[in-house]
């Protein structure tokens, strides 16, 4: 008995030595994976406040599809994007579409000059802390997000895209009840 | 009774070494060949104590005391195998206000949105989300999941408000991260400078074509870089150009002090953000039952300790030698 017993005290020794990794470097989880992951997720909102100066925010918005462009002035493909969204918000804007556009991380003077200087009626919300950006997974803007009547994330989408392609991925939601 | 001692006490240390891995995650220790040896040890003096007890080499009582030891065993085996085949410490850095998966726990960590006062307080919350259960809240002390243990660390940032000349907000970029939008740094990179390596970070403002590489220094390292003036505190130095590579300014910023350099009028607060780290941890069904055994085991041996000592004369020796051996058989008997 004594006998298996140093047996399996070396044995013991050996598989140790065997697994023992030494340690190694730390591994990281640096997570982000931009916004095409957040498809179904729940719509985060933050508090911000339009060009005007009133409180207004994604969440207001639940019960409406809505398709939220995040933006900036200084962002050639945004200026490219927007008569597309201009025309996405009138032609379905009574089928029960919103769309928002969020400035990020600029003030309330110059998304409203952009607003006024190209066209835009949609509401436009600043938000100086980039908030949305950050809790959306923006690799670069614009970035678009679909939101669903149940306030559920459908679709994110990075880079500008065309009037075709905005009613092409809003025209499945719009339909759904 | 020495050697019952002993083994006792090694049994102790064995559960003890285990249970830290649970109360104090996260250190490079157990996965150290010292910790491997030390349970290596204990596990070989359980294993000799409790068979030689079990045989009855250790006088009445091995029973129980083999039994302690059975439950030891299991404690210690399980602190062995996580601190042996477990997986090395996993750092989830998580940019403030996104949801990051964890497919190991099949759970997503929240981290929350940051501001310049949650910075500097180091108050940001991370909560896991799971699908079967209810959400987690990290805080400070660990939490166990599974066969992991997570806790709470936190790693140096910085908020970044930045204006143009004018007082125009400017959006704040980080075209090297995975962060793209996030106005805070978390330094995830180092630049060795003197022997030194600094927590280093880019960030830009494509608005007025500017970017600023950042480079944080603590108070020692900010004096020594400051030629020896002592201001107490950290800061950053920045260094700005333009996006043809062109010097367009250099300073040193102060948390929450705003400066203007390189037609930037910036504002930096430094501050901490959590982070988790996920270790591994012994088993917690084989630690519990472990620790109950050894309970019971223990209990069990002093019990029968007790009862063979109100079994024993009242004055051992000197009556022994008074009086012949038969009265002493009785007097046991009428002890009992």
């Amino acid at each position: 008995m004594r006998l298996s017993v140093v047996a399996g005290a070396i044995i013991l020794i050996l598989s140790g030595s065997a697994c023992y990794s030494g340690g190694g470097p730390a591994r990281n989880i640096d997570g982000n994976g931009g916004p095409g992951g957040l498809a179904g997720a729940p719509a985060v909102s933050y508090d911000v406040k339009r060009t005007d100066g009133t409180p207004d925010s994604l969440a207001r918005y639940r019960g409406s599809v809505v398709v939220m462009n995040l933006w900036a002035t200084w962002c050639p493909p945004c200026k490219e994007e927007m008569p597309a969204l201009e025309k996405l918000y009138r032609a379905n804007k009574k089928r029960g579409l919103v769309v928002i556009g969020i400035d990020q991380g600029e003030g309330a003077a110059q998304a409203a000059a952009f607003a006024r200087e190209h066209g835009i009626t949609f509401p436009i919300l600043v938000d100086d802390q980039q908030q949305y950006a950050s809790s959306y997974r923006s690799v670069g803007l614009p970035t678009t997000v679909i939101v669903d009547r149940s306030g559920h994330v459908v679709r994110g989408i990075d880079g500008a895209q065309t009037l075709a392609q905005f009613e092409a991925a809003v025209a499945p939601v719009l339909r759904a009840q | 009774m020495n050697s019952v001692l002993f083994a006792i006490a090694v049994a102790i240390v064995g559960i003890a070494l285990t249970l830290a891995q649970d109360a104090f995650p996260a250190q490079e220790f157990y996965h150290s060949w010292q910790y491997i040896t030390l349970l290596t040890v204990a596990i070989i003096v359980m294993l000799t104590f409790g068979h030689s007890a079990r045989i009855g080499k250790e006088g009445s009582g091995g029973k129980p005391l083999a039994l302690a030891m059975i439950g030891a065993l299991a404690v210690t085996i399980a602190g062995f195998v996580s601190a042996l085949i477990g997986p090395d410490t996993v750092t989830v850095i998580g940019t403030p206000g996104t949801v990051t998966p964890i497919p190991d726990l099949r759970v997503a960590a929240f981290f929350e949105q940051a501001t310049p006062a949650t910075l500097a307080d180091a108050h940001a919350t991370i909560t896991l989300r799971r699908r079967d259960g209810g959400p987690i809240e990290i805080g400070n002390t660990p939490v166990p999941f599974g066969l992991s243990v997570l806790s709470r660390s936190s790693r140096i940032a910085a908020y970044v408000e930045a204006r143009d000349a004018r007082g125009n907000h400017l959006t704040v970029t980080q075209p090297n991260n995975t962060s793209f939008l996030s106005p805070v740094l978390l330094f995830r990179s180092t630049q060795p400078i003197a022997g030194k390596l600094l927590p280093f970070d880019t960030f830009a403002t494509p608005g007025v074509h500017r970017i600023v590489r950042a480079l944080y220094l603590d108070s020692a390292a900010l004096s020594e870089f400051n030629h020896g003036i002592k201001e107490g505190g950290s800061g950053v130095v920045l260094s700005i150009t333009d996006d043809q590579a062109k010097p367009r300014g250099i300073a040193i910023a102060r948390s929450g002090v705003p400066l203007l350099a390189g037609d930037l009028l910036l504002k930096i607060t430094l501050g901490r953000y959590p982070t988790i780290l996920i270790s591994s941890a012994p088993s917690p069904y084989a630690v519990i039952s472990g620790l109950i055994v050894f309970a019971g085991g223990l209990l069990w041996f002093a019990a029968a300790m007790r009862k063979r000592l109100a079994a024993m004369p009242a004055s051992p020796l000197p009556v022994r030698e008074e009086r012949p051996s038969a009265p002493v058989a009785s007097s046991v008997r009428d002890s009992s």
